[in-house]
């Protein structure tokens, strides 16, 4: 597991160093090339990359860049509380490149470990940014 | 009447063997130990426990205390004071004769062996001393003894006291049919009024005689006499058959006719029938006593489990069991002899549904089964199966309000576990045992534990249990 701070390049290679994560490869012709968990997005960029969100911070970020994009497509962000789904959230994406993100809120019943994954319709997953929610 | 057939006609074939087994057991005791001082005094306890069971039921609240107190002491007191003479019996006899052997033969072959080897030392000349211990313990007075412990028999006692054998000199201890020491002293006797003729031998003789109820056979060297020293007493036997019935006296086998032998077999039958009478009344008591309910609750164990599968759950751990006994046996019941088993050789992966039947609990004998609750078990069984899964930090606590948890990365990312397989299908992550973050310096390596929850799962060989957390912190941007 790597930190959610830092930026990370994907490749198609980084697809296939996961490909225990998905039935299928996901769609080759976006590449994600940015995923954080970050507290807030300012000027369409991260800002404080963590791996731990106290309640007390109210939100948590999910924070994905696609380039290239080269027509319009959907991507989700599926966050996981333990293993259990709490959110599906939908992202459209435009060309060239895109970037964007989803949040939710923090509440104490959501203290624990949690995951985004990052897939596309299909659920083919791109990445998985994972974090704890603490007091 | 009628609820005496009722009880006879209920017994089963164990209770007979039950009952016939204990009665034979107080019958050897009987026969064992029949004549010695341990035996009255049991028979003594015994009378008072019959006198405390009456206190009791008058309601004679001291007199009850005081002769409990005095049973509870009385197995003590009976080990303890009379060691020796239950040692003596035990010895005295041979493993059938312990079990089985009403008769005394092995005793009579051994006087028929010592009387006809003291009369061919007689006519010998040969000088012989031989002791036959009564009830008291002779170890304290009897002294230098050569351990010896060989079968008793006519060339073994010719050749102990042959001149020439380096042990002919002193005493030879013989109980039952055994030789037990050679060359034992024997304390002499200090009286001035004995015949000149009398040597170191016959005073002895007579010495340890007058100490101990042992009796002594002295074989004269000079004129070849036989002497008998018992009870502070010397006396020359002079007949074979005489020498016989002395010993037959003093081993407790003597010789019975007509009334005599008919008292003793009175007596065995009298002491056969109490020890039936006893035990059954005794079994009676305690297994037909009055009827007393009681629930259990007892743990479910599982047999016969396919080694591929586990348990995933099970409806209940427990069952209730209402039984049904005598006050005596239900009161001692103890945990481990309650025991309801489900035998999942027949199961399958994943639900299976088992009948509590009779058969599948184990009860201690005269305790019977009312009612299980409940009576059908529901159990979950899965196939095991490996699986690698990612490992995830479980942080908690607080970090100060200006740093952020930059990065953390575990070492090793994934681990193998092994579970079943329903359970494994729908675990994605697995996470560490938490992690607390109010220490943390700016940057650093900690190790954790991986969770394992539920219990059931377990690394798989060579995968680590432990691993290794690398964070950095760093100051946030307001």
């Amino acid at each position: 597991m790597k930190s959610s701070n830092a930026r990370l390049l994907f490749t198609l290679g980084l697809v296939l160093l996961f490909p225990f994560t998905a039935g299928s490869q996901p769609d080759s012709t976006i590449v994600l090339v940015d995923a954080a968990m970050c507290e807030d997005i300012q000027s369409g960029a991260p800002q404080n990359p963590t791996t731990v969100f106290s309640i007390e911070r109210r939100t948590a970020v999910c924070f994905t860049a696609f380039d290239p994009v080269p027509q319009q497509t959907v991507i989700y962000h599926q966050w996981f509380h333990r293993d259990t789904p709490s959110a599906r959230i939908k992202l459209t994406l435009k060309p060239p490149r895109w970037s964007s993100y989803s949040s939710i809120q923090l509440r104490v019943e959501d203290i624990g470990p949690w995951r985004v994954e990052i897939t596309d319709s299909q659920g083919n997953i791109y990445h998985v940014l994972r974090f704890s929610v603490t007091e | 009447m009628d609820n005496l057939l009722f009880l006879i006609s209920s017994l089963r074939w164990q209770d007979i063997v039950d009952i016939a087994l204990v009665s034979y057991i107080l019958l050897r005791f009987y026969v064992l130990f029949r004549g010695t001082n341990a035996f009255r005094v049991l028979v003594g306890i015994l009378i008072l426990w019959f006198f405390q069971q009456v206190a009791v039921s008058m309601g004679l609240i001291v007199t009850s205390w005081v002769i409990q107190g005095v049973v509870a002491l009385g197995a003590f007191i009976i080990i303890v004071i009379f060691r020796n003479e239950i040692r003596n019996v035990l010895l005295a006899r041979n493993l059938r004769s312990i079990f089985w052997d009403f008769s005394s033969k092995t005793v009579i072959s051994a006087i028929e062996t010592i009387v006809q080897s003291v009369h061919e030392m007689s006519q010998q000349k040969c000088g012989a001393l031989l002791v036959f211990p009564g009830k008291e313990d002779l170890e304290e007075v009897v002294q230098a003894g050569v351990p010896w412990n060989g079968a008793l028999s006519r060339e073994m006692i010719l050749s102990i006291f042959w001149p020439d054998n380096p042990v002919h000199d002193g005493a030879a201890v013989i109980q039952g049919n055994q030789i037990n020491q050679v060359g034992a002293i024997l304390p002499l006797s200090r009286r001035d009024d004995l015949p000149s003729y009398y040597g170191t031998r016959h005073r002895a003789a007579l010495g340890l005689a007058e100490t101990t109820d042992a009796l002594v056979i002295a074989v004269s060297e000079e004129r070849g006499d036989v002497v008998v020293a018992r009870d502070s007493q010397l006396k020359i036997v002079k007949q074979k058959r005489r020498l016989e019935q002395i010993l037959q006296e003093h081993m407790g086998v003597a010789v019975k006719k007509g009334r005599e032998s008919r008292r003793e077999k009175l007596a065995f039958i009298a002491a056969a029938l109490v020890s039936v009478v006893f035990t059954t009344g005794v079994w009676f008591s305690v297994s037909r006593g009055v009827d007393t309910l009681v629930t259990l609750q007892v743990p479910l164990e599982y047999t016969k489990r396919d080694l591929a599968m586990e348990i995933v759950s099970t409806s209940v751990n427990t069952v209730n069991l209402e039984l049904e006994g005598s006050g005596a046996l239900v009161k001692s019941i103890r945990p481990d002899q309650v025991q309801v088993r489900l035998d999942l050789s027949k199961s399958k992966a994943g639900p299976n549904t088992f009948s509590i039947t009779p058969k599948s609990i184990s009860l201690p004998p005269g305790i019977v089964l009312k009612g299980v609750k409940p009576s059908v078990v529901e159990v979950e069984l899965d196939v095991l199966i490996k699986k690698e899964l990612p490992v995830q930090i479980d942080w908690v606590g607080h970090l100060p309000d200006h740093f952020i948890l930059e990065e953390a990365s575990v070492e090793p990312e994934r681990v193998e576990i092994i579970g079943g397989k329903r359970m494994l299908e729908k675990m994605q992550t697995l996470y560490t045992e938490k992690v607390p973050l109010d220490n943390l310096e700016v940057e650093g390596i900690l190790t954790a534990n991986v969770a394992l929850n539920p219990a059931s799962l377990k690394i798989a060989p060579g995968s680590e249990e432990r691993v290794t957390i690398r964070y950095v912190t760093r100051l946030r941007n307001q």
